[in-house]
């Protein structure tokens, strides 16, 4: 554990052998999560690709990841956490830094967290914060510093509460898109972020570094989409299983993760070709929008659909812990500094879905996105997933649907907590709404 | 035809029964289908006869559900000349669907519902409140029982049959009689703030301090609940026809404070001592007949 000298705003001073017992007993408990999420998956489909091994070797929180990492920070490089997708990857990638998200998807330290904050905070951050009160976390404890963005009244009281423990940098995007001064402000957070990730380093970004982390990304985009459209024919893959790869994509080398998505879709398109599916075609087509879902536990909902009777196939999701993270290539015009700034800034703001957002057409592009992934996925149904806690997605409900009630989508508004208890109750609801789907063809 | 068990001094029991339609016969021709919807609270069976009612029974779940499965089965075919042998195919439903032994396929009681309040009520019905042991369901059909929207209440148990069942035992009022002692009151008092069955418990304990009667506690209480079910039905539109099913169909104090704060009439409920269909059996009678659906569809193919 990390000694601060300064007094502590928020963090409790725990016995350290309370923090040790914590940490040991969470950390057991979520290897076995883990174990059992990926047993699951290979049992929905028995001829699971070859290529995912990989992404499960990845995934595991305590294994080889964390000890790269560690290696590298010995090496000197550094390592920048971030909580939201809008920290600009491409410029910690430039300074030769590592990123990875910090988000938690532990259920037990959201109940840790209760020291803290009340229950009715999200449980996402409860959950962060108690990842941090016993270090659990091992990209989080690993970052030199952590990138909070202020997207939500969680968020923003989370960094607050991290500066405890973590140099936090914090970039305020703007509420809306479509002002004058917004890009200009968000453009100027992305300058002030640069000369932060430049002084941890101590590496400067170049204009030909930064080009080459442009190219990075947008290759790695070119693989992450690739397995989008892949997800839009027959069942090709199960959705838990795209969905733990494109989360991965921030946790992993994002070099090698490109490289290993590219192999997974050539053994797809090969499947393909041999009308070799995960599950039957006619499996009613569900699409997952709303609050993030972190692994390892909060697996509930994806595992449930897939496994339910009669089953479903999550084709995609609008979550900005999957589908929307890598979705979005920097464009450039010219390979200028001043370009490529601007380049990263309209990626990560304007092409953002965030419900965030607000404006006069009632946050449009978050409503576009979901309406074209429906279309483009042929699904048949929605399941807005909020967690408890969840403000902005939450209030945005009834605006979504009222847009799929238009092109005549059901949608179903699932609400749930960090907790495993109420899986039998979230079982009926998601099993009723596949049934419904499917009731066309069954009754 | 009913065979009362209960014991006076248990408030919260209440009657289970079964029920033989000894008018009609059946042949080996004949598609008959089971349905056995193990709920929270109680477990109901009901049989068809090429999609006709036949049979139905009503018990208490036990603390296993396959054990509560095969009771109400055997309750059902006690006094009918068929055995388990002559069920062509059997839906289990509610929360215990995937531990009915005897069943051929599970099928979520929001499904069942619908299709058994449109055999009960006819194709006019639209909108379903199942208010069940534990959970709350607003659904939304088409003319022929096929779900169209839903809603359900999370795992609080407020406004549902075990919360009532802990009221009946702290007011000491019999179960059967909650619905006419709530209503008995000239002027409705204002709901208890909070529904929530173990906060509520302390509030009306709180209550009957203060020197409430126990019929003005219980009117709170039921006004609380039937403001949160009104609540769900309108989220889920509503659309006329309306019907309550599952057990508390048959609490008077709820169905009549549901029709007040929305402005709507119910269907009326089918006097089930009277030997008419019972509403709580509704997901038993939807879960037979598309057992009988998907029997029929299986042969075909």
């Amino acid at each position: 554990m990390k000694s601060q000298s300064a007094e502590k705003k928020y963090l409790p001073d725990m016995p350290q052998k309370e923090v040790e017992e914590l940490n040991a007993s969470v950390k057991a408990a979520s290897e076995r999560i883990m174990a059992d999420n990926i047993e699951r998956m290979k049992k929905t489909d028995p001829n699971r690709p070859a290529a995912m091994q990989y992404f499960d070797e990845v995934s595991n929180f305590f294994g080889m990841r964390q000890k790269e990492i560690q290696e590298a920070k010995a090496q000197g490089r550094k390592v920048i956490g971030y909580l939201c997708v809008f920290a600009p990857i491409e410029l910690i990638l430039a300074a030769d830094a590592i990123p990875v998200r910090v988000n938690s998807g532990w259920y037990d330290t959201s109940k840790l967290g209760d020291r803290i904050v009340p229950v009715e905070v999200c449980p996402v951050i409860r959950s962060t914060i108690g990842a941090k009160m016993i270090d659990l976390s091992p990209y989080l404890e690993l970052s030199d510093a952590v990138i909070s963005t202020l997207t939500c009244d969680g968020q923003t009281k989370l960094s607050e509460i991290l500066s405890d423990a973590k140099q936090m940098w914090i970039m305020t995007p703007p509420r809306v898109k479509d002002s004058a001064q917004s890009l200009h402000l968000w453009k100027e957070e992305i300058k002030a972020i640069k000369t932060q990730i430049e002084k941890l380093t101590g590496n400067k970004i170049t204009p030909k570094k930064l080009k080459e982390a442009i190219e990075t990304m947008q290759k790695a985009t070119k693989a992450f989409r690739r397995l989008q459209d892949l997800r839009k024919g027959n069942p090709v893959i199960m959705g838990r299983d795209a969905m733990l790869v494109n989360q991965m994509s921030m946790w992993d080398d994002i070099k090698r993760w490109t490289k290993k998505t590219e192999a997974l879709c050539d053994e797809l398109e090969k499947r393909a070709e041999k009308n070799e599916w995960a599950c039957p075609p006619d499996t009613p087509r569900v699409i997952v929008t709303g609050t993030p879902m972190f692994w390892p536990d909060n697996w509930k909902l994806p595992t449930l659909i897939e496994e339910a009777t009669p089953q479903g196939i999550l084709v995609g999701d609008e979550l900005c812990s999957s589908d929307r993270v890598l979705y979005d290539p920097v464009g450039i015009d010219e390979w200028t500094m001043d370009d490529m700034i601007n380049g990263i800034a309209e990626r990560y703001l304007m092409a953002s879905t965030c419900p965030c957002f607000t404006s006069k057409d009632g946050n449009e592009d978050r409503v576009n996105w979901l309406l074209n992934k429906v279309k483009d996925t042929k699904a048949q149904g929605v399941i807005y997933y909020v967690i408890r806690g969840c403000m902005l997605y939450a209030m945005e409900y009834s605006r979504v649907k009222k847009a799929l009630d238009k092109v005549d989508i059901p949608v179903y508004y699932l609400d749930t907590e960090y907790t495993r208890e109420d899986v039998g109750q979230m079982k009926t609801r998601v099993e009723a709404f596949l049934e419904m789907l499917s009731a066309r063809v069954d009754f | 035809m009913t065979e009362p068990t209960k014991d006076t001094k248990e408030f919260w029991r209440w009657e289970e029964y079964r029920r033989v339609c000894s008018d009609k016969s059946w042949d080996h021709k004949d598609v008959i289908t089971a349905g056995v919807d193990v709920g929270s609270v109680g477990s109901k069976a009901a049989i068809m006869i090429d999609g006709q009612i036949y049979a139905w029974a009503v018990t208490r779940t036990g603390s296993n559900s396959p054990d509560s499965a095969k009771k109400v089965m055997n309750m059902v075919l006690k006094d009918t000349d068929l055995t388990q042998n002559d069920i062509k195919y059997t839906v289990g439903t509610g929360y215990g669907r995937v531990n009915v032994p005897m069943a051929n396929k599970a099928i979520t009681e929001i499904a069942c519902h619908a299709k058994g309040a449109n055999y009960i009520w006819g194709p006019s019905v639209r909108t379903i409140l199942d208010v069940g042991g534990q959970d709350i369901k607003a659904i939304h059909c088409d003319q022929t029982g096929r779900v169209t929207s839903f809603l359900m209440n999370d795992k609080c148990a407020a406004g549902t049959g075990r919360g009532m069942e802990v009221f009946a035992d702290l007011l000491k009022i019999p179960i059967e009689e909650i619905g006419k002692v709530s209503l008995s009151l000239d002027e409705e008092p204002e709901p208890v703030s909070c529904t929530c069955v173990a906060y509520a418990k302390t509030e009306a304990v709180g209550l009957l301090r203060k020197g409430w009667s126990r019929e003005k506690v219980l009117a709170a209480y039921t006004r609380a609940m039937a403001v949160r079910m009104a609540n769900l039905i309108s989220r889920v539109g509503l659309e006329k026809e309306l019907v309550v099913t599952g057990g508390q169909s048959k609490n008077m104090g709820i169905v009549s404070r549901i029709e007040n704060i929305l402005g709507v009439k119910t269907l009326p409920s089918p006097n089930w001592r009277e030997g008419e269909l019972d509403p709580m059996l509704a997901g038993a009678m939807g879960a037979a007949l598309l057992g009988k659906a998907l029997y029929v569809k299986a042969q075909g193919n």
